[in-house]
């Protein structure tokens, strides 16, 4: 598609603010189109994104050479500046998934506003509401690592992979309504805010320099993964209504970043040369990090004060946390090892400790 | 009433879930999927299309490789979660299927393909999968021994 003619004719280009109002109309504009009638029918799905995908217009090339915000079909006009995409490359950002899951997104939304039973809340012992603040705190910091990274590599998306930028759209959405749901459920139970995460990892998934799928492996998969084994467990170990669904709606939305972040490291891994072997040099990176940060004691805490229904319950809480840790670790290297990312070179000990223990 | 498991159970409660817009809504909504499901040694296909449930089929267990994901256990834990949806209308903390998924041994999804894609289907759903079986609160249940 990049490589269509651009426009020469000057069809509605606005004359000089100097000259008297154009009263003859123009109209040469109306023959600009590049494949004109098309007529995609809706079916019993509705009209959705990725049915739009026809002809020319669902062409999408290994590069997007147009450096403006010219839609992917459309006729680019002549000397529009460009404005500098750093990602024009298929390899770099693609999932074939993303316009199903922008669809997925939109449908199954829900708002932290009326679809959590907040009447129902319930006063917690001292110690698990703390424990449910905290939690909800660095959940919170989760949320705004993912808005806040996925935003900054939206805008270097190339256009003309419009489904990408629109999936991302949704899951800095997403992260938002995270944000607005942990902080309510703060604040809402005669507690507050706790304690702010030592961000470790968020600073590594924000620091990323290498590219989108470095943010992806890092953001979507090795923290993504996490959190939704952390949403999991809060799910089954809820201690009301309110906090079930809240973290059962979360789950939803996170399970669908990381079918994004695996769709697109499949793709990535199939299409490019050694991309399965930086992949393992960057978890060998990242996953040092992650290890500083699960030192930290305050999540760890929290998260076995709430499996075990207090600080009386949390030597089985305890218990619980490492079952949820060997969970996760187990999922990360099954994911790795599906995209052909071998992953037992200098993994951490004490990483593997939890599955022994396990 | 129905007898579960049959592909009639799965029908009534196709037809209580299908009717019922407030399952759509609040974080439910379209789900395409084919679900696998498993009790003991009968299988079941359930096809999920927008917002239905549009088909359940009793197959043969080599068929349950066309399933994005299949749902598993011996009969007496479905009957266990079944009974425990109809008793709360709709399942306690202990019978959700995240948490049986967590809390059982071999798990309670799983596939044959190992697709992970696919496989997450069973998250990315979860909601809407819930909602079908607490449906099943309205139906009257027998259980085929």
């Amino acid at each position: 598609m990049s490589e269509k003619p651009r426009d020469t004719t000057g069809g509605g280009v606005t004359p000089p603010a100097s000259d008297p109002p154009q009263m003859e109309p123009n109209l040469k504009w109306m023959g600009k189109s590049h494949q004109w009638g098309t007529r995609v029918k809706p079916n019993k799905h509705g009209l959705r994104l990725g049915d739009l995908n026809v002809g020319i217009y669902g062409e999408v090339p290994p590069v997007w050479t147009d450096q403006t915000r010219a839609p992917r079909g459309a006729v680019a006009r002549r000397g529009v500046p460009p404005l500098g995409y750093a990602i024009r490359d298929k390899v770099d950002l693609w999932a074939d998934s993303a316009a199903d899951m922008y669809e997925e997104a939109i449908q199954r939304r829900w708002a932290p506003a009326t679809s959590v039973p907040w009447e129902k809340l319930a006063p917690l012992p001292d110690d698990m509401e703390r424990a449910m603040c905290q939690i909800c705190t660095e959940l919170s910091q989760y949320a705004n690592a993912d808005v806040e990274s996925v935003t900054h590599w939206q805008a270097q998306m190339a256009y003309g992979y419009h489904e990408i930028k629109q999936f991302l759209a949704t899951v800095s959405f997403d992260g938002a309504r995270h944000m607005e749901a942990f902080r309510k459920r703060a604040l809402a139970n005669g507690g507050g805010l706790g304690l702010e995460g030592p961000g470790e990892v968020n600073r590594m998934i924000l620091e990323s320099r290498g590219g989108w799928t470095e943010a992806v492996l890092y953001l979507f998969l090795m923290r993504g993964l996490f959190t939704q084994t952390v949403y999991r467990y809060l799910e089954r170990y809820a201690p009301g209504e309110v906090e079930r669904t809240l973290f059962a709606h979360c789950l939803e939305d996170k399970a669908r970043h990381l079918t994004y972040g695996i769709d697109h490291l499949r793709y990535a891994v199939n299409h490019q040369d050694d991309q399965n072997l930086i992949l393992q040099q960057l978890c060998i990176i990242g996953e040092r990090v992650l290890v500083r940060e699960l030192n930290d004691v305050v999540m760890r805490e929290a998260l076995a004060i709430v499996f075990g229904n207090g600080i009386s319950g949390a030597e089985e809480g305890m218990q619980i946390y490492r079952r949820m840790m060997a969970d996760y670790i187990n999922r990360y290297l099954a994911t790795l090892k599906w995209l052909g990312v071998e992953r037992k070179m200098m993994f951490p000990a004490e990483l593997t400790a939890y599955l022994k223990a396990s | 009433m129905a007898v579960f498991p049959s592909k009639a159970w799965f029908d009534a409660v196709r037809a209580e879930f299908n009717a019922d817009e407030s399952f759509q809504g609040g974080g439910g909504g379209a789900c395409n999927t084919l679900m696998g499901a498993k009790v003991g040694g009968v299988c079941y296909l359930l096809t999920f299309e927008g917002v239905e449930c549009s088909v359940a089929a009793e197959v043969a267990e080599s068929d349950l490789a066309a399933a994005d994901f299949i749902l598993e256990m011996p009969s007496r834990d479905w009957q266990e979660m079944i009974r425990n949806i109809a008793d709360n209308k709709g399942a306690d903390l202990h019978h959700t299927l995240n948490t049986l998924d967590l809390a059982r041994e071999d798990g309670l999804s799983h596939s044959v393909h190992g697709d992970q894609y696919r496989e997450d289907l069973f998250f990315r759903y979860n909601q809407t999968l819930q909602y079908f079986f607490d449906a099943s609160a309205r139906i009257t249940t027998e259980f085929r021994e």
